[in-house]
């Protein structure tokens, strides 16, 4: 425990130079002036290895496969292996009563200071009874858990939003981390999966701040959902030019033309996919030439088909709107009934026929 | 002539009192209460309602470009006389009575019924600021035949009583004594007699059969009585089967023009009956506007059924002997300018044939701009002539008129309505202006190449 | 459920509920309303053809009438078209058009939209100002008159504010926008947006009328 950050880093081979080159990239990336690369750098050199606790509920484990299946080691992987993780189920090599022992001792050893990491959705349905470990429900460990924590990471769009799970008609009646705990700092870090630098990002810039950063509305940390990803899709001129791939695999397809015809969600989505990309920045799925589903949105599982234009309709009942004419001509054929019975309510009288 | 002009005096002739600022007067006929009024007026108005006024009624989109087409707005300027304006209670009325959200509108009380202080003023716009012409009706992006409306709007002002008082006197009179200006029956009779002998016409009067019933007007009668002779010249000169019924003589309508569907039908029906009496294949309608819409487009609808023989305007007579060679006419060398009855023109469909008669006059016709379909009224239409607390409206309107007459720069001025011509008569007066009306009837009947039938004194025009 | 999600979805069905029983009980009021039989003898007997004429011909003015109203014309024609370039040129409009009607067709560059959106805003504003100046069209107008020029300015609008995502997050931008256009629906049948449907059922009954008696037209 008495051993730094920076220690354990130079230990793994990890030049300072390269540890400084890093927290500038996270700095410029937290949209942090370039002075703060250094503090980031000095604040994060000199904590001691900061106790991390993952817990996983409801969830696939892509999350943890995006922070991990990296291919090559990178940065924030090994920051990530620099922290005391001290409990994730996926990870750690005990199992069993160890494996919750440890979790327990690092709850007691740092009360209060240790940071919690979840993805997953919680299922309320059935007293819990839908996803328990070691006998305990989802509910009962987060809310034993959350308490002794400094802060609260909510690592993709199920934990953040319900996700998946909580897809209509929500079977397992799951909910997201910020529905259960509302008496500490929660941030949400959505994405099906989120990017990794985002979610070290998050614990980078708590131990250099102390705090979270700042979030919008969705509790997301404003510098990586700030912006659309619309806003920021190198295919945007063509989308401002009335240039549509109607197919996958048209002239405009090939010619990467816009892909908003197709169902592309990126102009109601706020992540950085089109500005960090994925695997080392190689790609993000817009360039691979699919639409965004709008995964780091609150109910992107429930509003329709991901190939449904975002102009179109997602309620479109013929029969209904037939009925609402028919019961229109019907109205109208009842007040022309009563107008004339007015009519004829008066005395007659000749008038010529040109009405 | 002398003693029939004294016998039977023209109201026409005689000078009208004219103020510069009139209080605004508010005609009204019979005692009805206020509310007995606006009941009537709404009743009788949505009673008339059908699909096609309905239509025309939801259809406006408030552009206000009816304003730039009525001579009314053009010449004064002001946003009242906007002649979609002049129907805002009835439209009110409407939606609130008949409209397809009428229900609605009356639960919620969304329009207020129309009150009788707002009927009475809008008695000014309806019948001394429209003459119907219809010139609205052809600028309308809606298509709204807004003339047709207007039309509507005074039979719910007739049944509320709430006519100008001179309109509603001179259609009472009609009714009363089957002529609006005195000519009845016996007056007809006499003039025709007299005039018969003076000009040395043939003119025949109440035969038992003849093919064509022909009409006048009672202003023809009354002030223009040449027009008579010049009929019968040249009824006579094609030779035909013809004669006057002095049970069915008189083409005017002022019950239709005063909004009254009960006179208007009685009028209407003598003229029926009388054509049907002497088995009569035409009826023609002397040179008189409203007399072409309310027999030509309406007499049918008052009968019931079919009429059972043609109905044509002099003009529309002259015509068609022009076309088929009957007419034969000494070439007349002098430029013409023809003032178009907006009835019979624009309202009509009879907008060609004075043209064609002027044309085989052998003319140099000056058409003014605009002319035909669009040319403007004189003002004195639709009834307007006869209310006197009008006139300065109807001079300022007459002006427009003259300077399009001036314009055209012809010798002669022709028109074939003798309203209009009344109408010009005044305006000429009053203005001292130099250029007289003349009749296309008249003109033609001193220019038929003959004979027999016509060796009186070629008779001059008025 | 967030605005966008409303306005896409129970928002649009219901607009358009609202829209087509609106239209077809006014439509059906006026329609089923007497009708007399004219007894007169029609000088022409092709009646549907001056119906026909007159709803074409009419649509520009005589030329005795066009300098009187040739500056508010070209403005209506200018918003007219603009809101057609719009609303059948903009991808997006043609995407939501398709869901209903399965058919779609080759979108205009954005550009000539975007413009022609700008055209049509000056337009409705010129209009709006001359119906507030003009001493006839001050007289004459009415709650109606205003409230549709606001209900067909506001989609107009709010969809050049979406298109430049200014003003707020484009998701609430776009719902705007939309639940603009569906107040529009919504208000369509009851006000004197009904002109769209009413123009041709007015000009043709005049145009039939009036050809029966060879009248001008």
């Amino acid at each position: 425990m008495s051993e730094t950050l920076e220690q354990n880093l130079r230990s793994h081979g990890i030049s300072r130079r390269a540890f400084l080159k890093y927290c500038t990239t996270l700095a410029s990336l937290l949209a942090l002036p370039p002075s703060a690369a250094t503090a980031m750098a000095a604040a994060l050199g000199k904590a001691q290895r900061p106790s991390v606790i993952w817990l996983s509920f409801q969830e696939c484990t892509g999350c943890t496969e995006s922070l991990t299946r990296s291919n090559s080691p990178s940065l924030e992987d090994l920051i990530f292996n620099s922290i005391s993780l001290d409990y994730h189920e996926t990870l750690q090599a005990a199992a069993g009563t160890a494996a919750e022992q440890a979790r327990e001792n690092a709850m007691r050893e740092h009360y209060g200071k240790y940071i919690l990491l979840v993805d997953g959705s919680i299922p309320l349905g059935h007293g819990g009874a839908y996803s328990t470990v070691a006998g305990v429900s989802n509910l009962d460990t987060l809310k034993k858990v959350a308490a002794g924590a400094a802060a609260v990471v909510a690592v993709g769009t199920c934990s953040s939003f319900g996700g998946l799970p909580m897809a209509n008609p929500n079977p397992t009646g799951a909910v997201a981390v910020s529905d259960i705990i509302t008496d500490k700092p929660v941030i949400n870090v959505p994405g099906c999966p989120p990017i990794p630098v985002v979610i070290t990002g998050m614990v980078a810039h708590f131990l250099t701040f102390g705090a979270l950063p700042e979030t919008d509305l969705h509790k997301r940390p404003k510098v990586f959902y700030g912006d659309t990803i619309h806003d920021r899709c190198y295919r945007r001129p063509f989308y401002d030019q009335g240039k549509f791939a109607r197919t996958f695999d048209d002239e405009g397809a090939r010619n990467g033309w816009c892909l908003y015809e197709l169902g592309c969600k990126g102009p109601i989505t706020y992540n950085s996919c089109a500005t960090l990309k994925w695997n080392e920045g190689t790609s993000f799925p817009i360039q691979s030439g699919h639409g965004c589903l709008g995964c780091s949105e609150p109910g992107f599982w429930d509003k329709g088909s991901f190939y449904q234009p975002l102009s179109a309709s997602t309620w479109h009942d013929i029969p209904a709107l037939a009925i609402a004419a028919g019961a229109g001509v019907a109205v109208g054929a009842v007040a022309a009934v009563v107008s004339r019975h007015r009519q004829d309510s008066t005395s007659q009288s000749p008038t010529n026929g040109e009405k | 002539m002398s003693t029939l002009e004294s016998e039977h005096p023209l109201t026409l002739d005689t000078p009208r009192l004219t103020v510069k600022a009139p209080l605004q007067r508010y005609d009204k006929q019979g005692d009805l209460s206020d509310g007995q009024r606006v009941e009537q007026a709404m009743r009788h108005f949505v009673r008339d309602f059908g699909a096609t006024a309905a239509t025309w009624m939801e259809a406006c989109i408030h552009c206000g470009q009816c304003a730039d087409a009525c001579h009314y707005y053009v010449q004064t300027g002001e946003a009242k006389y906007t002649p979609i304006w002049k129907l805002e209670p009835f439209k009110q009325a409407y939606k609130r009575e008949s409209g397809p959200f009428a229900p609605i509108y009356r639960a919620l009380g969304l329009k207020k019924p129309v009150t009788a202080a707002e009927l009475e003023s809008w008695q000014e716009l309806i019948y001394d600021s429209c003459t119907l012409c219809g010139r609205c009706s052809l600028i309308c992006p809606m298509g709204i035949d807004i003339a047709r409306l207007i039309s509507l709007a005074r039979h719910g002002m007739a049944k509320a009583g709430l006519v100008p008082h001179e309109l509603w006197a001179v259609a009472e009179r009609a009714k009363r004594e089957g002529s609006p200006l005195g000519a009845t029956a016996k007056v007809f009779r006499e003039r025709c007699e007299w005039l018969a002998d003076e000009h040395n016409t043939p003119i025949h009067v109440d035969l038992p059969r003849a093919d064509i019933l022909v009409s006048m007007s009672s202003i023809e009668i009354m002030k223009y009585p040449d027009s008579i002779v010049a009929t019968a010249r040249v009824l006579n000169h094609l030779g035909l089967s013809w004669t006057f019924r002095t049970d069915g003589y008189e083409a005017t309508n002022f019950g239709m023009l005063a909004g009254n569907a009960d006179w208007q039908k009685d009028s209407s029906l003598k003229l029926v009956n009388a054509a049907i009496a002497c088995g009569a294949h035409t009826l023609i309608l002397p040179e008189c506007g409203h007399a072409y819409g309310a027999l030509r487009w309406q007499g049918a609808n008052m009968y019931g059924k079919p009429l059972p023989f043609r109905v044509l305007h002099i003009s529309e007579f002259l015509a068609e002997q022009v076309q088929n060679g009957s007419l034969r006419l000494k070439p007349l060398q002098k430029s013409v300018t023809f003032h178009d009855p907006c009835q019979v023109s624009r309202r009509g469909g009879a907008t060609r044939a004075p043209r064609d008669v002027l044309n085989a006059l052998g003319t140099d016709l000056h058409e003014m701009t605009p002319t035909g379909d669009v040319n403007w009224c004189c003002g004195g239409g639709g009834g307007v002539v006869t209310i006197h607390r009008a006139d300065s409206l109807r001079y300022k309107v007459f002006q427009n008129k003259m300077r399009q007459v001036d314009d055209a720069n012809a010798e002669l001025l022709v028109s074939s309505c003798s309203n209009c011509r009344q109408t010009f008569d005044d305006g000429q007066a009053h203005f001292h202006w130099d250029k007289t009306m003349l009749s296309l009837l008249e003109l033609v009947s001193d220019q038929l190449i003959d004979t027999t039938a016509t060796t009186g004194s070629q008779g001059e025009s008025a | 459920m967030n605005l966008l999600d409303f306005a896409r979805g129970p928002g649009l069905q219901g607009a358009l509920a609202i829209f087509l029983f609106g239209m077809t009980w006014r439509l059906a009021g006026i329609l089923l309303l007497r009708r007399k039989t004219d007894f007169s003898v029609a000088r022409t007997g092709d009646w549907w053809f001056g119906a026909f004429r007159l709803i074409v011909q009419r649509s520009l003015p005589r030329r005795e009438f066009a300098s009187a109203t040739g500056y508010p014309l070209a403005l209506s024609y200018l918003f007219h078209i603009g809101l057609v370039i719009i609303l059948f040129g903009l991808n997006q409009h043609i995407l939501l058009l398709r869901t209903y009607t399965g058919i779609s067709w080759s979108n205009l560059p954005s550009g000539l939209v975007n413009l022609a959106a700008a055209v049509t805003a000056a337009a409705m504003v010129a209009l709006l100002i001359r119906r507030l100046s003009h001493p006839v069209l001050r007289l004459i107008s009415n709650f109606d008159d205003y409230f549709s020029w606001l209900v067909a300015f506001l989609p107009v609008a709010t969809g050049m504010l979406a298109v430049a995502h200014l003003g707020g997050r484009y998701e609430n931008l776009l719902a705007i926008h939309i639940l603009s256009a569906e107040l529009l629906l919504v208000w369509f049948p009851f006000g004197k947006l009904m002109h769209a449907s009413l123009i041709f059922l007015s000009r043709g009954t005049s145009g039939a009328l009036l050809t029966r008696k060879g009248a001008a037209i």
